[in-house]
């Protein structure tokens, strides 16, 4: 039994488990059944339940009804607070605290003051974040219960890549308040990674994903290597000034204007704090309604000292505003592919994750960045793509689903650097082939970035008429090949104009269609490395296919097997580390 | 994971080409080709690779 950690949790067996995502804008709650994940919906309908703690009359509301009462309750309602579990007072960003309690020092945490209790004369409340945090996950998990009927007792949580050791340590120490043990923490791209991979249809390959997680308040990018079901981040890239709420003001500047413009005199609904919140709480709700239409209303009794405001905008008018914030989220996701070390071209998938993905303008930039093969999941790109705001709490719930049955002491071990920092091998290693032209050409086996112990199997067709064949196991390495276009005898400026493409030719999306002829052909060709073995295969059959496997173990030496599909014997040998 | 199928074909033998049993190793992963990186411990997948790791098993073992 674990018996060394000051407070044990439920016995395997006594656990009731869900996923949480926990985030500074909203949480949400899921769990499997039949191995399937589905997002709860709390007794409010919602399964995006904004991360809000408002206080009335000594009430405690959470969710969707604590967020009306930013509008009218500000100093009362705690938000955005995610971020400050296990920080310093002086190394937080208050910046979306603003119309909302305040974070304020207070010892080696943040705190808020909130009156929670009914009547005039009780004082205010200071509340740590831990305790904010703690009451917030009991009413959360509180819903996870009523919705399956028994108490909920356990979790996997999805935390961002950059969430530190101390942060994770006052989560659990929250949650652990709020009578919630945590399993594991998950990181959120992986969290969004494996809600893809666990769908029935879903096939385990070799791939590159990045994921974008674009949220209220943060946007942060990962770009995975996913190697026959195992995850490695390669590069992650965080962003505290493209998200979510940088739209929304986008839309409240743009709905304040008109109502000046139309209300000559008026006061400005920016400069009265409920008038703001007011403009913010609306302009929230247009956006969201232009991800899904191409027009939207935006209604407001009693916006600015007492006039009602009422507009609407449509689709393409948004997009032009939010311009300069879109194409932001174009850049986070080109900077963390560069951080990998990868070309835009090495990936096969991204997965638009978080609510702000929803935008259908923000998947269609991110397209225009990779090739067409690429697949962009999200709702605009892909019909069968997963709604990109339950993705991670889906996620934490397969993966509390999956370790539900082991001590904590089981999971401790398991989750350690002795068993998850493994060798990875750089380069490719796979078998030289003939191309139709009779060229020697590499054909990946194991890709790079794969982690080892691996084992992969290809089946390669045997030459023609059969026979004697080679099997020539090597190392490979992609490099991009940039082929010129013939160049054109009209213009003379061409040649530096086509400098400057290469680096803006995703700006103008809009544009890049006219110019595609001019454009240079850029494509991925593998080049052969190092020969690592040989091996014979004799008399194969005409029209047979040859299996060959390759075992790299953790100590770099080289398992090769192969034999005729179908026949029988085969060749087996170790290249030595 | 099903394996790939290629369709370019495999070269013929070279004539002359002898190995003892057929095998012959050239050359080997060098030390630069490969490093240490933390996979993430989540999905079945993983859970089979700690488990190998743990009771130190081969794929093949694993199999059985
Ligand atoms: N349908 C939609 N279209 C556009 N934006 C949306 C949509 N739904 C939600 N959003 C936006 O997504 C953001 C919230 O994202 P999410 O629910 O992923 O929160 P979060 O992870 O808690 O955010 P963070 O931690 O970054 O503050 C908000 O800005 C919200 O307005
Ligand atoms: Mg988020």
């Amino acid at each position: 039994m674990a018996d060394n950690g000051p407070k044990t949790g439920p016995a395997p067996g006594d656990r009731t488990v869900i996923g949480i995502t926990f985030g500074n804008s909203n949480s949400s709650i899921a769990y499997t059944v039949d191995d399937k994940a589905e997002v709860i919906a709390n007794e409010d309908g919602d399964r995006q339940i904004p991360t809000i703690l408002s206080y009335v009359d000594g009430e405690e509301y959470y969710g969707q009804q604590a967020k009306a009462f930013l509008v009218r309750n500000p100093s009362n309602t705690v938000a955005y607070f995610r971020d400050f579990l296990g920080k310093e007072f002086k190394s937080i960003d208050p910046t979306h605290n603003h119309a909302s309690a305040h974070p304020q020092e207070s010892g080696e945490t943040v705190a808020f003051t909130v009156k929670d209790k009914e009547g005039e004369e009780e004082t205010p409340s200071t509340l740590s974040v831990s305790e904010v945090s703690a009451r917030y996950l009991r009413r959360l998990v509180g819903s996870a219960s009523d919705y399956l009927g028994k108490k909920v007792t356990s979790a996997v949580v999805t935390v961002p890549t950059n969430f530190n050791d101390k942060q994770k340590a006052a989560l659990t120490a929250a949650a652990a308040a709020a009578d919630l043990e945590i399993l594991q923490f998950i990181s959120e791209p992986v969290a969004a990674v494996l809600a893809y991979d666990a769908r029935p249809e879903a096939q385990i390959a070799d791939k590159i994903v990045v994921v974008a997680e674009l949220g209220g308040t943060r946007s942060d990018v990962a770009v995975v290597a996913s190697r026959g079901g195992l995850y490695t981040v390669l590069a992650t890239v965080h962003d505290y000034e493209y998200a979510g709420v940088a739209l929304d003001k986008v839309l409240m500047d743009h709905f304040a204007k008109e109502f000046l413009k139309k209300n000559s005199g008026a006061a400005d609904p920016r400069e009265n704090a409920r008038s703001l919140a007011k403009l913010r709480f609306e302009s929230e709700a247009t956006k969201k309604a232009l991800s899904l239409g191409t027009n939207a209303s935006f209604s407001v009794e009693s916006l600015s000292a007492g006039i009602d405001f009422a507009s609407t905008i449509n689709r393409l008018r948004y997009e032009t505003i939010a311009r300069s914030v879109f194409e932001g989220f174009n850049r986070l996701v080109e900077s963390a592919v560069k951080k990998a070390g990868l070309d835009v071209l090495d990936v096969d998938e991204v997965i638009l994750s978080g609510g702000t993905s929803h935008t259908p303008r923000i998947a269609a930039n991110v397209s225009h960045i990779f090739p067409q093969t690429t697949r962009i999941l999200s709702p605009s790109t892909e019909t069968t793509a997963i709604n990109p705001s339950e993705l991670q709490a889906r996620g934490a719930a397969l993966q509390a689903s999956l370790i539900q049955e082991y001590d904590a002491e089981d999971i401790n071990q398991s989750t350690h650097a002795a068993v998850t920092t493994v060798p990875h091998i750089t380069n490719a290693i796979g078998v030289i082939s003939l191309s139709e032209s009779g060229e020697e050409v590499f054909v990946p086996i194991v890709p790079p970035e794969t982690a080892v112990p691996a084992r992969r199997t290809v089946l390669v067709a045997a030459p023609k008429d059969g026979g004697d064949v080679l099997v020539k196991i090597v190392e490979g390495n992609t490099h991009i090949k940039v082929t010129k276009p013939e160049p054109k005898t009209k213009e003379n400026g061409s040649k530096a104009a086509k400098v400057e493409d290469a680096g803006d030719s995703d700006d103008d999306s809009d544009f890049s269609d006219d110019d595609d002829d001019d454009e240079e052909k850029r494509e991925k060709v593998w080049k052969i490395g190092a020969t690592l073995a040989e091996a014979a295969l004799r008399g194969v059959k005409k029209g047979g296919k040859v299996e060959v496997t390759i075992n790299v173990n953790a100590d770099r030496s080289v398992m090769v097997t192969t034999r005729e599909v179908g026949g029988k014997g085969g060749v087996r040998g170790t290249v030595s580390a | 994971m099903d394996p790939t199928v290629v369709s370019l074909p495999l070269p013929t033998l070279p004539e002359g080409w002898a190995a003892e049993k057929d095998f012959k190793p050239v050359g080997k992963i060098t030390k630069d080709g490969t490093s240490q990186r933390t996979i993430e411990p989540v999905g079945p997948h993983f859970l089979a690779h700690a488990r190998r790791a743990r009771h130190k098993r081969t794929f093949s073992e694993d199999d059985r």
